[in-house]
């Protein structure tokens, strides 16, 4: 075997500053926030990471590519009430209430395909960008949302379809089983595909990806889509904590997640970024919003934290790249 | 206005390891045109920055008018009365006529007043395009002007700074025909004004109206100036050239008989019109022409980079209409392109995910990219074309320009084409560079494949190729059946439009 299939690009400490950081973090949460260090506790953290989780997943695909989505907080609600309104109206109709779920589940992941899959398309075919589209859809999601419910929840569901909110398999969350799946799946697409390789580079460079033949406009239409196959997802979960779909869910969420992206070092700028870094990202938020809440602190510290959570991420992340370019 | 003098006495400029500029001197008079000639790399730019300001040279003086100046910016430059425009345009296309001359100077009610004075202001930058006769409105949005118009309107800013001495580098190479007597006339109101106009171009045709000296730089180093009257395109292509010995290409490679491509009628609109042309297996076609010929446009519109309006591409018996990339890379075509770090390469991947960029489905299976099939295609490329490497997985914006074409060449070999266009391989890179790129086409060529090759650089056409199509305006208007019999000065000659 050749000497380069087996070399890898060498082991630095630096790159891994964050994952330090937030080591340190637990470390200091386990020995002063009472209940901090607890299987139950681990298992919450993981659960509450799960929405903004799996679509943290999708926008990172996203940014790499160099595009955005504003869209996908107000997609969770959308989706929820879309999901909530077929349930009860099939059911009014007489079908049975799986069968009705079945059905909207079905009809809430078409719609969204259709939708990102637009995005991506008008992003292609005449150049807007995805910022104003999925702006567009995020106001257009949100009005949905309270036209479609008469901006009451819609409370259609039967006591099993509670698992997906808090059911538990083998004594894990379900959505904490959800967002590691999603995790390593995305993690093996962006690492391991040709696609996730094409998202790459069409992020660092889309002429150049293309003049090498790959199908920019395929790509930018399934990334898009793919992250709002995530936001329904999200929005499944959601509707399963909370019993109902809801209008006022997922507001904000959009920032939360590229604040994870952002802090997991995936560059706004396009063709860099690693779906182990959101996972760190995402965990790194939801830990300080649950060491917070054990410490008793006011929950509004949480924005001050990301602030400087952000602003500290990226300014490491600047630091490593000026000190990369000197050596 | 008195005419200016510009003095120059044994300007150098030197780089690491490289002497850009070597001990010029010369003596430019006001009221005169200066046409600059000279290869690429024959020092031509580093002059110009020199004297803009955007280097320091190493030693040697420049004299305005009898008094010595030093810039350390191009503002200073311009303060002292030296102005260039550049090839590109550095117009703000959403402002008008009148913002873009007096950027940075409006007119104000005075001192302290922030409020623009808008008729102070369009009235100052009418009057500079009055003192040189351009009649265009001076509050037209430069987005609604033509590419020609906006080149006059620049020269008009350059000119607002009241410069003794204004450089021009290649005004024309955008411009259409009337637009270039347009852009002329200024140029000759600027001479009457005692200005002293350095004009850098390549075309011998073009400077004839209006040039009175012909400047000619080779292997950085002033070669003379010659009143235009002698300045014969022999005397011309004998100062850029001087004894040139050309290498021969290796005489074991054989064309074939079978036709690899066909090009019959292509055209694109404004590009290039009804190209016809064959390529044999074993074969290396030269296009040679001028910037803007259409040269790398055409390869463009074959490749299906571009669209195009008619004609059609037959490769290796398949005929297309409509060329896509992925169709023309599965029937067995690569390109590199002219600019490899916009076009060729991404910078911020690895070497080695940029050696299988145009070939990502054969180191798959199933769209899973196995490591197994990657590492080995890697390896082999960086080996075969001697690519210098320290790691593989390192991004390729750490290599050098001669490093960087090879792994843009490399991942087109690795697609398996039949026929290969190298739109401007060598530029930028270094001699040794170049003979391994053209050791590659040769190697290419001894296995059956054909290649097309573009270069603005004639030598290098005449050093490789088997033929040699020449393009002027988009159109193929001659051919140079054997390069071993035609001299460089004659190839010169023909492209640049005149017959020597």
């Amino acid at each position: 075997m050749s000497t380069l299939a087996t070399r890898r690009p060498s082991f630095r400490l630096s790159d891994f500053v964050l994952e330090f950081i937030l080591l340190a973090i637990v470390l200091l949460l386990a020995f002063t926030a009472p209940g901090f260090a607890s299987w139950d506790n681990f298992m919450n953290i993981l659960r509450s990471a799960a929405t903004t989780g799996v679509i943290a997943f999708g926008m990172t695909f996203v940014i790499i590519l160099g595009e955005i989505d504003l869209s996908v907080g107000s997609a969770v609600a959308f989706f929820g009430c879309l999901l909530a309104l077929i349930t009860e109206s099939l059911g009014n109709a007489g079908f049975s209430v799986e069968l009705a779920i079945a059905l909207g589940v079905v009809v809430c992941l078409a719609a969204a395909i259709c939708a990102g899959t637009f995005t991506g398309w008008i992003r292609h075919r005449l150049a807007v960008p995805t910022f104003i589209t999925t702006l567009a859809w995020m106001a257009a999601f949100r009005g949905g949302a309270y036209l479609l419910t008469g901006s009451f929840p819609i409370t259609p569901y039967p006591e099993w379809f509670f698992f997906f909110g808090a059911g538990f398999i083998a004594g894990i969350p379900f959505q904490a089983v959800v967002f590691l799946i999603v995790f390593v799946v995305t993690w093996f697409i962006s690492k391991y595909t040709v696609f996730g390789k094409s998202v790459y580079a069409i992020g660092g460079n889309a002429e150049s990806a293309r003049l090498s033949g790959i199908n920019v406009a395929r790509v930018r239409m399934a990334v898009m889509a793919m992250t709002s196959v995530f936001a329904v997802m999200a929005g499944i979960m959601v509707s399963s904590q909370i019993q109902a779909g809801n209008p006022t869910v997922g507001v904000s969420w959009e920032f939360t997640v590229i604040s994870a992206c952002v802090i997991g070092g995936v560059s706004l700028m396009g063709g860099r970024g690693r779906i182990w870094g959101t996972f760190v990202g995402v965990l790194f938020l939801e830990i300080i919003l649950n060491g917070m809440t054990l410490l008793n602190i006011d929950e509004y510290w949480q924005y001050v934290a990301r602030a400087l959570l952000i602003l500290g991420a990226v300014l490491i992340y600047q630091l490593q790249a000026v000190s990369r370019a000197a050596r | 206005m008195e005419a200016a003098t510009l003095e120059i006495r044994n300007l150098t400029k030197a780089y690491p390891g490289v002497l850009a500029l070597d001990a010029f001197s010369a003596t430019f008079e006001g009221g005169n045109v200066y046409a600059l000639l000279g290869k690429n790399g024959s020092g031509k730019s580093t002059f110009v920055k020199c004297l803009s300001g955007a280097v320091t040279p190493t030693s040697g003086e420049i004299l305005l008018d009898g008094l010595p100046v030093t810039f350390k910016g191009p503002a200073e430059a311009n303060a002292a009365g030296i102005a260039v425009v550049y090839q590109e345009l550095s117009l703000i296309l959403d402002f008008t006529v009148a913002e873009n001359i007096m950027l940075g100077r409006f007119a104000t009610g005075g001192p302290g007043n922030i409020k623009i004075d808008w008729k102070q202001t369009n009235a100052a930058a009418e009057k500079i395009l009055k003192s040189l006769t351009i009649a265009i409105p001076v509050t037209r949005k430069v987005s609604e002007l033509s590419v020609g118009q906006r080149q006059v309107i620049e020269i008009a800013k350059a000119m607002s700074l009241n410069p003794r001495v204004l450089l021009l580098d290649e005004p024309t190479s955008a411009l259409a025909r009337h637009e270039i007597n347009s852009l002329m006339e200024v140029v000759r109101t600027l001479r009457a004004q005692g200005v002293i106009v350095i004009f850098i171009t390549h075309k011998l045709n073009e400077i004839r109206g209006v040039a009175d000296y012909v400047t000619v730089l080779r292997d950085s180093r002033h070669v003379g100036s010659v009143p235009i009257g002698v300045a014969t395109p022999k005397v011309i292509v004998d100062m850029m050239f001087g004894e040139t010995i050309l290498q021969s290409r290796p005489d074991d490679l054989k064309v074939g008989d079978q036709v690899s491509l066909k090009v019959s009628g292509l055209t694109r609109r404004d590009k290039f019109e009804d190209i016809n042309f064959e390529v044999r297996a074993g074969e290396i076609v030269g296009i040679a022409g001028m910037l803007g010929a259409g040269r790398s446009e055409l390869l463009r519109g074959i490749f299906g980079a571009d669209r195009i309006d008619s004609g059609s591409v037959t490769i290796n018996g398949v005929k297309v209409d409509k060329p896509t990339i992925p169709l023309m890379k599965t029937l067995g075509l690569a390109m590199t392109m002219e600019n490899r770090k916009e076009e060729g390469l991404i910078q911020i991947m690895s070497i080695e995910d940029n050696l299988c960029l145009a070939s990502l489905n054969e180191i798959s299976h199933r769209g899973l990219i196995s490591r197994y099939l990657q590492a080995p295609v890697a390896e082999k490329w960086i080996r075969q074309l001697h690519i210098k490497v320290s790691d593989p997985s390192n991004e390729v914006q750490s290599l050098s320009g001669g490093n960087q074409q090879k792994v843009v060449v490399g991942n087109w070999l690795n697609t398996d084409p039949k026929v290969v266009f190298f739109d401007e391989p060598t530029r930028g890179i270094d001699i040794v560079a170049k003979q391994q790129i053209f050791q590659i086409m040769w190697d290419l060529s001894r296995k059956g494949l054909s290649v097309v090759f573009v270069s603005s650089e004639l030598e290098e056409l005449l050093e490789v190729c088997h033929r040699i199509l020449i393009m002027e305006a988009g159109r193929i208007i001659g051919e140079v059946p054997s390069p071993e019999t035609v001299g460089i000065e004659d190839l010169y000659a023909i492209c640049m439009g005149e017959n020597a």
